[in-house]
């Protein structure tokens, strides 16, 4: 299980990056300043480090992780416990079957691979929340959110793609 | 950018949780935090005062950048903005003239009917740190919390109406509910008639107007304040006014959710309301002329005894002892008011 690049022997830093990445995007979620005002919600910062690291290094993004990625988001945007948890792992489950599929797309294709995660989350919250408040919530914000989640992706990657480079690298087992 | 650049991973580990397991344990979350929903209370509370110079320090560059970006827009448009200020701030000035002179009469009439005064507010004003903007939640967190004297229930104000409600305090910071979220319900009066209504949010901008009573028929535009019922809000603060939507009312808000910055934690202390004690010429029997009813024995009204009312006792002097009162009640009833010396 050793890994090339990165720090070397600082295994532990680089190892704790993707999770890292992913308790920064729900802080970054929740930061008062929003450059989209109320129209457009937040984007799901989180869930792309767990789609990007699940893809490539899922040692590292493991289910566990991505529930707690996504139940630090409950916790931190005061949403109920566990309905962001669980459609992070609904997210995982669909990503780990299709790993070939999604791995395999790149340019717009990879973009498109991000989209549709985002869908099953957005879908999978939207159940769960109406679901919770036995009451059918607008499917306006969702599709919202979903959009600009998908878009920024774009953007994030290359930060994301560009870490993972430098730091934390692919399994030496792979080559 | 793509995926496909890069070899992927199949290994996972020995030491980690399986999905179904992670899956199982959402599930389980998310029931548990249905049937207790303030199990997590204390360590949400906990994990944001944690977090709270994180959501600080990430606060001013994130301003600086959006009050940078909304400036691109707006230096093509400051001559005409200019102008509609300086219009805008010379009606204001009008009003707040009015206002001013209505504010001391009101005073004056207050003083002849010997009218009660409103309750005194005091408040705290605190900082937005954080702003849960998602498709089924609006809450803010400000940065004051128990410390400061925040407490559950108390209005979040800003300059220019009422934005939300505390609903959760840490030491250090606190959770507010905002009036367009799906949870929150506020007991509402809307002028000029005074007429009682709750008013909900839905996530949508503008909250919907519910329990309204049967008939009423609201014009558009008619402000709308805190009632004040319940004893939770004080009355009277303003919230927004009254827009048609087809069949339903919904409120304009005055403040501005999104925007808001600074804002004002209202602490309301009304003093609990007791009746006043009704003298024996009071009673309504006796007001008519009639003798009060005998008092019925005691065997057959209730086996129960009643509790006498706290009586102050003022202090003895040093070395006088409390005289005995035969006691009234049954005979296995303690009798307290005996020094223990004296037994």
């Amino acid at each position: 299980m050793e890994r090339l690049g990165g720090f070397g022997s600082n295994r532990v830093a680089s190892n704790v990056i993707p999770v890292l990445f992913g308790l920064l995007g729900v802080v970054i979620t929740n930061v008062p300043i929003s450059a989209f005002g109320s129209w457009i919600p937040a984007p799901m910062y989180a869930l792309m480090p767990v789609y990007y690291w699940c893809l490539v290094r899922p040692d590292l993004m493991t289910p566990g992780w991505a529930f707690l990625i996504g139940f630090i988001h409950d916790i931190v945007s005061g949403e109920p416990p566990g309905l962001w948890a669980a459609s992070f792992v609904a997210t995982y489950a669909i990503i780990d079957k299709q790993r070939d599929a999604f791995a395999g797309l790149s340019g717009f294709g990879a973009i498109l691979g991000f989209a549709t995660a985002t869908l099953v989350a957005c879908s999978a919250h939207y159940v769960i929340f109406s679901l919770y408040h036995w009451h059918l919530m607008p499917v306006t914000g969702s599709i919202k959110e979903f959009a600009v989640t998908s878009i920024l992706y774009i953007p994030v990657v290359v930060v994301l793609a560009y870490m993972h480079r430098r730091f934390v690298g692919p399994l030496r087992s792979e080559f | 950018m793509g995926n496909g650049s890069w070899k992927i991973s199949r290994s996972r580990g020995r030491a980690h949780l399986p999905l179904t397991v992670v899956a199982v344990l959402a599930i389980f979350l998310v029931l548990l935090g249905k049937a207790q929903s303030s199990l997590f209370d204390r360590a949400r509370t906990g994990v944001i005062d944690w977090m709270q110079p994180a959501l600080e320090a990430s606060r001013t560059p994130m301003e600086t950048m959006g009050r940078w970006m909304g400036s691109i827009g707006n230096i093509f448009w400051v001559y005409q903005e200019n102008l509609k200020l300086k219009e805008e701030n010379a009606r204001l000035k009008q009003w707040h003239n009015t206002a001013q002179v209505l504010t001391e009469r009101l005073k004056r009439y207050q003083l002849l009917l010997n009218a009660v005064p409103d309750p005194a507010l005091s408040s705290v004003v605190a900082r937005v740190i954080g702003r849960a903007n998602h498709p089924f939640l609006q809450t803010m967190i400000l940065d004051a919390g128990k410390s400061h004297g925040a407490k559950p229930g108390q209005a979040v104000v800003d300059q220019r109406g009422m934005i939300g409600r505390v609903y959760l305090t840490g030491e250090h910071t606190s959770w507010v509910i905002l009036l367009t979220d799906l949870n929150s319900r506020i007991p509402v009066s809307i002028e000029p008639n005074t007429d009682q209504a709750i008013m909900s949010g839905d996530n949508s901008p503008m909250p919907l107007i519910e329990t309204l009573a049967r008939g009423v028929e609201l014009k558009p535009d008619s402000q709308v304040v805190t009632s004040g019922d319940g004893d939770i809000l004080p009355a009277g603060i303003p919230i927004g006014v009254i827009v048609k939507d087809g069949s339903h009312y919904r409120v304009a808000l005055f403040a501005d959710q999104t925007t808001a910055q600074d804002v004002e934690i209202v602490d309301f202390k009304q003093k609990p309301e007791h009746p006043p004690s009704v003298g024996q010429q009071e009673l309504p029997v006796t007001a008519a002329g009639l003798a009060p009813a005998a008092p019925q024995p005691q065997a057959a009204t209730s086996q129960v005894m009643p509790v006498p009312p706290p009586v102050y006792k003022p202090p003895l002097p040093p070395g006088q002892k409390p005289a005995v009162v035969p006691q009234q009640g049954p005979a296995n009833a303690p009798v307290n008011n005996a020094e223990p010396g004296d037994q």
